[in-house]
């Protein structure tokens, strides 16, 4: 399984969810296949999916997507135990797991390749849908299960490590720029003031 | 923390509109969490460590809630990395509720917590963070209220660090 094309099926199906990313190759591919103002690229390794708890829980009526990878995971593994007991019913967590820090340009290879199992680290914090696929027609079971049903769902997709994001030319929207486009569109969408204050 | 403390205390965030709070349970200004379980007006949000707590908060004030990350003095360093990461640098409001442990008046100071106390304030101008020390309940609602002002203004965390009175 390529994350590329699991992005590139997933991307045309996306209406009002917000989409939350990480670091990685995965923020520079969806960046390229996904121009909706309802996605924040985060930019930032061991975050992702502690802001999608956060916007899950902010705005409960509203589906929430993240993808994390299994490095930006690995570094934040305390955000497991939180998840399940909080059980966000509007979030899913679909977690790329290339088995590689494929960032540092020489593929180091994460705990994954090793023995650690991120879906069964997440079963074991009590998240109830927590499941591990390694094929493409899983990946669309499972985001389309996210698209249309309720409950919190934690997939870890087995991907092969993929350079597609290389051959990418990279945005030149900064990170300020994408918070912005977010809670503005937030702000029209929700029909609610977001950051407080004029000038 | 003497009970009419605590209550003062979470009389001021709602005041101020703080409506979601991330916290890993401490020793100084725990008595105030009682209190804010049992108001609807709240969401609270217990998580595993103060550097989901920044981010968690984040993630709700980006969704339209006004949020604290509440935590013990050392979890200024276990949150550093995420306080900058999507706080400064993201540019998302959001208080800091910290209790001052090893600082000059905390009552119940001691070699556990020095080494943080003396260290607190320069860790936070490193990062970039406007903050408060407040020793006693005078004026608390004003203090809080301002801090709020402030983060919302800059768009970044913006930290009260709270010693003397709050740490009997």
């Amino acid at each position: 399984m390529i994350r590329y094309d699991c992005f590139e099926w997933l991307a045309p199906q996306m209406k009002d969810e917000l989409v939350v990313t990480s670091l990685s190759g995965q923020r520079v591919e969806w960046g390229h296949l996904s121009h909706r103002d309802a996605d924040l690229t985060l930019g930032s390794m061991g975050n992702a999916l502690a802001v999608g708890m956060g916007l899950a829980i902010a705005l409960p009526h509203r589906k929430v997507f993240v993808f994390e990878s299994d490095g930006s995971l690995l570094l934040s593994l305390f955000n497991l135990p939180t998840l399940a007991n909080l059980n966000p019913p509007n979030l899913a967590v679909f977690v790329f797991d290339n088995q590689k820090y494929s960032g540092t340009r020489i593929s180091w290879p994460t705990a994954t390749a090793g023995k650690t199992d991120l879906a069964a680290i997440a079963k074991g914090a009590g998240v109830e849908h927590s499941v591990l696929i390694r094929e493409f027609e899983e990946f669309k079971r499972e985001a389309t299960g996210a698209l249309k049903e309720s409950g919190l769902r934690f997939v870890v997709c087995k991907i092969e490590e993929s350079l597609v994001h290389r051959k990418i030319v990279r945005s030149n929207v900064d990170l300020l720029e994408t918070k912005y486009k977010f809670v503005r569109y937030l702000e029209r969408t929700e029909g609610k003031p977001i950051f407080a204050g004029r000038g | 923390m003497e009970a009419a403390l605590a209550e003062k205390i979470v009389g001021s965030l709602k005041a101020a509109g703080v409506n979601l709070i991330t916290f890993v349970p401490e020793t100084r200004l725990s008595e105030m969490l009682p209190l804010i379980e049992k108001d609807e007006f709240f969401k609270l949000v217990p998580v595993s460590s103060e550097a989901e707590g920044v981010s968690i908060a984040a993630g709700a004030a980006l969704g339209g809630k006004v949020c604290a990350a509440y935590m013990e003095g050392p979890g200024i360093w276990v949150s550093s990395y995420n306080i900058v990461t999507v706080g400064v640098r993201y540019g998302v409001p959001m208080l800091l509720i910290v209790g001052y442990v090893g600082s000059m008046a905390d009552k119940r100071n001691t070699f556990l917590y020095v080494e943080y106390g003396i260290k607190m304030v320069a860790q936070l101008e490193s990062m970039g963070i406007e903050y408060q020390i407040l020793r006693d309940g005078d004026g608390l609602e004003t203090k809080i209220a301002d801090a709020v002002r402030m983060m919302n203004a800059l768009k970044k965390p913006v930290a009260l660090l709270f010693t003397g009175e709050f740490t009997i």
